[in-house]
């Protein structure tokens, strides 16, 4: 088999972030080749550097092996790339032949004009389906009116009508039925007999054993091997994604665990918390890890009373609680640091002063006006306990660096006097120095007492920062580890193998049975 | 951590410069320079009784473009006040003629009306997401369909002498005075803006306009802040529906015409973002006397009623041009001044 896409020492810097670093991967044709690696890793960015929305700094591109430099999209796609995104972008107010033809309609001329061929469009989309073996769509419906799977379907057919010589598919299985992945393989297995080249991307590692022939794992930024599946196996796959260095953490300081804070039972808010049953205590970090998309934030939104529980139990010290709402939350004494903080956790327009006092501001009172000393008070006060570098609280947020604009909504709220803080990702966007600073200030809030949960996509983070770690996945709690016991290998293994899932699901079993 | 050099300098007590480059402070020179020519064309213009019967004039969309002034400043906007004026001043008609309420009651169901009214806007708005623009359009057109259909285009006339009293008398009942519906609406400028500047409720209402999603994190009761600014709106319609049924004796469907977009260009001359975030009752004040003069001083030296129009058209767009202007200064005008 001949390489018909070739990459060599790509390498692309984004302000701040080494997103590749001398990455190679070559694929072949009539081949489905997986890429592998962490959020984070530079799948995403390789992609994109192969379907020319991101020209790479340095490196060379190869298709079938003449050298290509793609400026835009449109020119990968003429050179016979066709990319199927996570989200897909396809038009739901039109057909499903107008989606397909979308920027390359056939034409007939009509006098001395060239009209669109409405007649020819359509019977070559029907044509185009029925060489998938898909014989249940009408090129006439609204893609709007479709199911995901069929929109998929539609995806794949407009790859097809551009010549497509290599599909890229980036988790294509995650939002679909099983009935929908079955059928996905069958198609995909047909693309692979007709010589199309597949770059398969996964966090379903058992969907790597099924259908890929190749693997090429990616770790921050950098490249690490290329194995055909059948020489390699979860755990070694899982090892290569996850052997990441443990350094620039602040080492976590001692601190006393003593009673429950929260306890949840059972907590269900649909899709994304199913079942859900943990404790955090006062004292304690707990971690909590999964993929994106695994319902973490979604588990900490339904605590906050952002998207107030469906059923369960929630007790806060013990007292069972119902929260309905952040404002109710807060009183409870839970806080939230949310992963956005450009949309959730600050207003950006507005000072620091006001970002600090926002979720407090009913308690600096004078009567019934706002407390000017008092406000000022607490915010030079927040700015100094949490080095916040600002040249006055009078600042507006949107000037300062992401370290220093978590600080501020950190600062927020701890001025609620939380017992509870959830912290999601409060490391991300951060730089090295900050990230070292906010560890340490987590680790301090524990030690005096405060329950963290800390939600975190770096198993380093994880690692580095919890004595107790909690794994989910697809909305469940699939694993929980103390500290001594995790490692990066078994948490991973809990985030994306179906081998955790399955003595998961017989561990409850027999516990059900046993009752 | 890094801090950009060319950044105002900290507050630290009096900053001339801060308060110069205040779009309330333009305004306030602009309607003083535009006070000064009018008042060479004519010489009744700037006269103590013709300045105190403006402000007669103006009550109604004064006590309206208030509420306007938050509920903008949140990011929303009410088309429908002025249709709630009208179906208010219908109410109070109808229910004291045809209904037989004692006038003072039907003074209080018109105010309880407005709210209502305003609250249904608050409730659709909150409730099911509705967008305000959309909501307070249907409204728009929903209240003052309302007002025709109860009054049947008959006009309620011939209310008691005491009635008249808010309207078109002065304070005190003095001859020449302050007129007393303009004491109401300062009183009322004065507690909203300070509500507005001093109060967590008005702390609040920025931080919705700025990013709604961050004030709810942040434990902000938005759905019970919204819920409170559109039934205020409404409820200050009703006053002006009963003001202005008062000071023009007589009832009509049509009354409060066009009432909410006089509201709306007083508060954005008036510095209030139409995206929201920011914004000052203050300014709506200065923008509420800079076109209810103009419109009387250009009258004064004889210009024709549609012409008025075409210049305080104008004059909007100019206040707005200038102001963006001196909040996003081009490079060019940056390198020359701004090194001061």
């Amino acid at each position: 088999m001949t390489a018909i896409l070739e990459l060599e020492n790509i390498s692309k810097q984004f302000p701040g972030v080494k997103a590749l670093n001398d990455v190679r991967f070559e694929s072949r044709a009539g081949e489905v080749h997986a890429l592998l690696g962490e959020n984070g890793a530079g799948k995403s960015t390789l992609i994109k550097v192969i379907s020319g929305v991101h020209k790479p700094d340095t490196g060379t591109m190869k298709i079938e092996g003449m050298p290509v430099h793609f400026d835009n999209p449109r020119q990968a796609q003429l050179q016979g790339i066709a990319t199927i995104y996570q989200e897909l972008s396809l038009y739901p107010e039109l057909t499903v032949a107008e989606n397909i033809f979308m920027g390359h309609g056939m034409r007939r001329r009509m006098g001395p004009f060239s009209v669109l061929d409405w007649k020819a469009m359509n019977e070559k989309s029907l044509e185009l389906l029925t060489s998938l073996n898909i014989h249940d769509l009408d090129p006439h419906r609204k893609v709007g009116a479709l199911t995901v799977g069929n929109r998929q379907r539609v995806e794949i057919a407009k790859a097809l009508s551009l010549n497509a010589r290599v599909l890229i598919m980036d988790e294509p299985t995650a939002a679909l039925t099983e009935a929908d992945v079955v059928r996905l393989f069958e198609i995909v297995r047909l693309l692979k007999q007709r010589g199309v080249s597949i770059i398969y991307i996964s966090h379903r590692l058992q969907e790597v054993f099924d259908l890929a022939d190749r693997v090429t794992v990616l770790r921050d930024g950098h490249y690490v091997d290329t194995k055909p599946v059948s020489e390699t196996s979860e755990d070694d796959l899982i090892r290569m994604m996850v052997g990441r260095t443990i350094n620039d953490l602040f080492p976590k300081l001692p601190s006393e665990v003593t009673h429950e804070v929260l306890e949840v039972r059972d907590l269900c808010c649909k899709p994304l918390t199913k079942n859900v049953t943990m404790t955090v205590r006062a004292g304690e970090i707990v971690g909590l890890a999964g993929l994106v998309g695994s319902g973490r934030s979604e588990l900490a939104q339904v605590v906050f009373g952002i998207t107030p529980a469906e059923s369960g139990q929630v007790l806060i010290e013990g007292k069972p609680v119902q929260i309905k709402s952040p404002a109710q939350a807060m009183e409870l004494g839970v806080a939230y640091v949310p992963e956005d903080r450009g949309t959730q956790g600050l207003v950006r327009q507005m000072k620091i002063r006001e970002n600090v006092s926002m979720a407090v501001l009913s308690t600096l009172m004078k009567g019934i006006f706002v407390d000017n000393n008092a406000e000022n008070d607490l915010a030079d006060k927040t700015i100094k306990q949490l080095s916040i570098r600002a040249y006055s609280r009078e600042q507006v947020v949107n000037k300062l660096s992401g370290g220093n604009q978590q600080k501020v909504v950190v600062g927020k709220w701890l001025a609620s006097k939380p017992k509870l803080l959830i912290m999601d990702e409060p490391t991300r966007g951060v730089d090295v120095g900050a990230k070292a600073e906010i560890h340490r200030l987590i680790s301090e809030l524990a030690q005096q007492g405060l329950g963290i949960l800390m939600i975190s996509s770096e198993l380093p983070e994880i690692l580095g920062m919890s004595d107790r770690i909690l794994v989910m996945r697809e909305g469940e709690i699939m694993a929980e580890y103390s500290r001594a016991e995790a490692t990066q290998e078994n948490i991973a293994a809990a985030m994306m193998s179906d081998a955790v899932r399955n003595m998961n699901n017989q561990r409850k079993l027999s516990e059900s049975s046993k009752v | 951590m890094t801090v950009s050099s060319n950044e105002a300098p900290a507050q630290s007590g009096f900053s001339l410069r801060a308060l110069l480059i205040r779009q309330e402070f333009i305004l306030f020179v602009i309607t003083i320079v535009g006070v000064l020519l009018l008042a060479t064309q004519s010489d009744k213009f700037l006269t103590v009784d013709n300045i105190l019967n403006q402000g007669r004039l103006v009550t109604e969309v004064a006590l309206v473009a208030l509420p306007m002034t938050l509920i903008i400043i949140t990011g929303g906007i009410d088309l429908s006040v002025g249709s709630i004026m009208g179906v208010c001043a219908i109410v109070l008609g109808y229910s004291w003629k045809n209904l037989g309420f004692p006038l003072e009651l039907a003074i209080a169901f018109t105010l309880v009306v407005g709210l209502v009214a305003g609250l249904l806007n608050g409730l659709f708005i909150v409730r099911l997401g509705l967008p305000p623009l959309i909501m307070t359009l249907a409204t728009f057109a929903l209240y003052r369909g309302l007002a025709e259909g109860i009054s049947q285009a008959r006009s309620v006339r011939g209310y008691p002498d005491w009635f008249f009293e808010m309207g078109q008398k002065n304070f005190m009942s003095y001859e020449k005075g302050v007129p007393n519906q303009l004491i109401i609406v300062v009183i009322a400028a004065v507690i909203v803006g300070i509500i507005l500047a001093r109060t967590p409720f008005g702390r609040g209402l920025y931080a919705i306009g700025n990013n709604e999603m961050g004030a709810r994190f942040s434990g902000i009761p938005v759905f019970l802040y919204k819920l409170v600014i559109y039934s205020f709106s409404g409820f200050m319609a009703g006053m002006a529906a009963w003001i202005y049924v008062s000071r023009v004796s007589t009832t009509r469907s049509d009354m409060g015409t066009g009432l909410e977009l006089d509201a709306i260009a007083a508060v954005v001359i008036g510095g209030t973002s139409i995206f929201g975030g920011s914004g000052t009752i203050i300014g709506t004040v200065i923008g509420l006397i800079l076109i209810q003069l103009l419109k009387n001083g250009l009258a004064l030296s004889g210009v024709k009623g549609d012409s008025t129009t075409i210049v305080v058209g104008l004059v909007l767009i100019l206040a707005i041009v200038l102001n963006n202007f001196i909040q996003n200064p081009p490079e060019w005008f940056k390198r020359r001044f701004a090194s001061s």
